[in-house]
């Protein structure tokens, strides 16, 4: 690739160059001229290569002709490890001499390839960028002084600088490129991978990457929102595929965080029990349909210590729908079949959400997200189980299902999002959820949050927010339900920032 | 069972209203050419992107709307429309137009043309030529057009021919905010027809101006060729002249 762009940088200066005097390519090129030292120096250093040994050696001086065929043989092979700033420049210097002679021998002069200056800024460029948020709660003392929403521990106020990461990027070629992603939390690399094209146009991608197919297909109310089972990490591969109007993703994978449930079923030593084998088809039909399927199928190990070695398999069907741009109707079913549960437990779960979008270009003064999930109570969220936010929880912690327990219930939520964007610096929303979780002697929990925010440069976002949730009352902590009653709220001020 | 009805009966109700019955013809021709995508990370991240195709109805509406907007003459309208196409090079490209609103962490997206790709059936077809701004580092609002050569260029012929629809692929790696993801605009081109816009005073003048390149090039060629018979008559003199040497000799 260096040789190529090497080749690139040399010809680029000479279409920009102004056309020099079209000289007679059957003249000599006399004696001396500075031509043939350069061509020699260039060559004993081993950046070029190709040209016969002999050449400008003897008595006869070459013509135009013959010198531009050297030049263009040694263009062909430029070592650009070997060369030097100074060896470019002399390149560059014998293809302006030779422009015509190259032009008439087919080395296309002409044909700039405007992107060089960039590309040679890009070789060996790393870029980095990187962004954190600053929160600072203030929460009630509503829920036994748990107060969750200021990390527990007791305390109603948290200052926290909550997320810090730093992006790297390197091309390391026109098809590959790395990434990765240094976290705060635990100083981690939880973004670690290469991408590159494989033959038949095959994008394959391997290390440390993010699963998150909802999210992909815009399957959940982004922000902070998240997928019903989906968006975890991995180790592993992955391959894509593109056909017409159909493409496939298939990944397999480790450690994927399965770590344990509020029951504490899904006990496992670590996050590397199981082996995950992912398939999706995803078809893009027309500017309006879309829809495809999801496969994930996940292998326990030999079980070590009592951990849960079963094997979890789901799969989903999954649809959207533009009836104009602002209105769109979407949807997901999943099934999922969990071994190794105690008898009398609901092994076959299965979940399905259906979403309303409407954007603000419809109603003007607001956009609307309406959905409406059924799940059964013992579906496996891989998401919740990976540590990470569920579906519908605010402020980064997962208690909007604090008290479904583990039972054969099926729970029903109802979750709607208005956000207004006022001008380019000044947007707000309001949030409402409820949940019926079926469980006896359980009551149905509802949350909502209301919050403004500033996009004070594109790089600096200031947001005050309010969020209560409501428990309810009655409710026992048994059968993996945490039990929480009353009411318990928060004021977040979050400042963040980019670079 | 309760909720799931209401909820079915206030997703009609709104879809009733998602009719829009007081906006503009040309807004909604305009938007339908317009995808939109938005997102947002967890930390607080946002990033918009948006792709405009430039089809024969969208740039008609285009146009029009303008012409409402600053109240233009006919005569007005076609210079305007004139110098429009002739910004696109619709002839002979399929231009799109890529804005970003980035109010997350700087994106790199140099080199652009690794960036972003056309995918026409099984073929993809990378840039021939876009707004170089993009291959410069930023945060906030950056947009500019994007264009692919609209014929093949090994066999000529027209890429679009016969095709249904068309995608407009971004690689995830001109953001962190994607995580991955990659973005895809999905635009349905079976009705399209470029050709249409070529007529009316419109047509002569892209004729005329096609014509006078055509004649510009022409004299070229014409001063090239004379230039090289002047190089061989030269050389037919020198030659002649060191014959008469040798056969004085």
């Amino acid at each position: 690739m260096k040789k190529f762009l090497a080749v690139l940088a040399v010809v680029a200066l000479v279409a920009f160059a102004a056309p020099a005097f079209a000289a007679n390519p059957f003249m000599d090129v006399p004696a001396g001229h500075w031509a043939y030292d350069a061509v020699a120096q260039l060559a004993a250093r081993g950046v070029v290569s190709g040209y016969p040994d002999g050449a400008f050696k003897g008595a006869q001086p070459a013509t135009r002709y013959e010198v531009a065929s050297v030049v263009a043989r040694a263009l062909a092979k430029v070592d650009a490890e070997k060369a030097s700033k100074q060896d470019l420049e002399m390149l560059k210097k014998l293809v302006m001499e030779f422009k015509d002679e190259l032009d008439a021998l087919g080395v296309k002069v002409d044909k700039l390839d405007k992107r060089v200056a960039v590309l040679e800024e890009n070789i060996g460029g790393w870029k980095f960028n990187g962004e954190f948020r600053f929160d600072a709660k203030w929460a009630s003392n509503g829920d036994n002084f748990n107060n969750d929403y200021a990390g527990g521990e007791g305390r109603d106020v948290q200052f926290n600088n909550s997320r810090a990461r730093i992006h790297v990027t390197k091309f390391i070629d026109d098809n590959s490129l790395f990434f990765g992603r240094l976290n705060s939390l635990g100083a981690t690399w939880d973004r670690f991978y290469i991408q590159t094209k494989l033959p038949y146009d095959v994008k394959f991608t391997a290390g440390r990457f993010n699963m998150d197919w909802e999210g992909d297909y815009g399957l959940y109310n982004g922000g902070e929102n998240d997928g019903t089972f989906t968006d975890f990490t991995v180790d592993g591969f992955q391959f894509a595929k593109q056909w017409g109007v159909m493409n496939a993703r298939l990944v397999v994978a480790r450690n994927l965080e399965l770590g344990t449930d509020d029951e504490g079923s899904f006990q496992t030593n670590s996050d590397e029990s199981h082996m995950l084998y992912a398939l999706n088809l995803h078809g893009d039909f027309n500017e309006k349909f879309r829809g495809g399927l999801m496969a994930y199928l996940m292998n326990g190990d030999a079980a070590i210590n009592d951990e849960y070695a079963g094997d979890i398999q789901t799969y989903a069907g999954y649809f959207g729908f533009d009836f104009t741009p602002a209105v769109t109707l979407q949807g997901i079913y999943y099934m999922q079949k969990i071994d190794d549960l105690a008898a009398g437990t609901e092994d076959s779960p299965n979940l399905w959400k259906v979403q309303l979008n409407l954007k603000q270009d419809l109603l003007k003064f607001t956009s609307l997200w309406i959905e409406y999930s059924q799940e059964d109570n013992t579906f496996l969220s891989l998401n919740q189980l990976a540590g990470g936010c569920g579906a519908y929880d605010w402020s980064g912690n997962t208690f909007f299902l604090a008290n479904r327990g583990w039972n054969n219930g099926t729970s029903k939520i109802l979750f709607v999002r208005a956000d207004q964007k006022w001008n380019d610096k000044w947007s707000s929303f309001l949030r409402y959820a409820q949940a019926d979780v079926d469980a006896v002697g359980t009551d149905d929990t509802k949350m909502w949050t209301v919050g403004i925010a500033m996009q004070y440069t594109p790089a600096i976002n200031f947001q005050l927010a309010y969020d209560q949730i409501d428990y309810g009352t009655g409710n026992v902590a048994t059968g993996g339900s945490l039990g929480r009653n009353g009411t318990e709220s928060v004021v977040r001020f979050r400042t963040y920032v980019s670079f | 069972m309760k909720r799931l009805s209401v909820f079915i009966v206030v997703s009609l109700l709104l879809s009733f209203i998602a009719v829009p019955s007081n906006a503009a013809v040309f807004d909604k021709v305009i938007s339908r050419w317009t995808k939109e995508r938005r997102f947002e990370s967890r930390e607080g991240a946002n990033l918009t992107v948006s792709a405009t195709y430039y089809g024969a109805e969208y740039i008609e509406a285009y146009i029009q709307s303008e012409a409402q907007k600053n109240l233009w003459t006919e005569n007005e309208t076609e210079d305007f429309k004139f110098n429009f196409l002739s910004a696109l090079q619709l002839d002979e490209m399929i231009p799109v137009n890529i804005k970003f609103v980035n109010n997350g962490p700087t994106m790199h997206l140099g080199p652009f043309d690794a960036m972003i790709s056309l995918v026409v059936g099984n073929q993809t077809y990378m840039p021939a030529d876009y707004d170089r701004r993009f291959n410069f580092s930023f945060q906030g609002d950056k947009e500019g057009l994007v264009y692919f050569r609209r014929f093949d260029e090994k066999t000529g012929k027209d890429i679009l021919k016969g095709v249904r629809s068309v995608k407009i692929f971004i690689r995830t790696a001109v953001s962190p905010v994607l995580d991955g993801k990659d973005i895809t605009f999905i635009f349905d081109v079976a009705n399209d027809d470029p050709t249409k816009l070529y007529q009316g005073k419109s047509a002569a003048r892209f004729e005329t101006d096609r014509l006078l390149k055509r004649l510009d090039k022409l004299r070229k060629d014409k001063a090239e060729h004379e230039k090289q018979l002047q190089g061989i008559n030269d050389e037919i003199v020198t030659v002649q002249k060191r014959l008469d040497e040798l056969a004085k000799q």
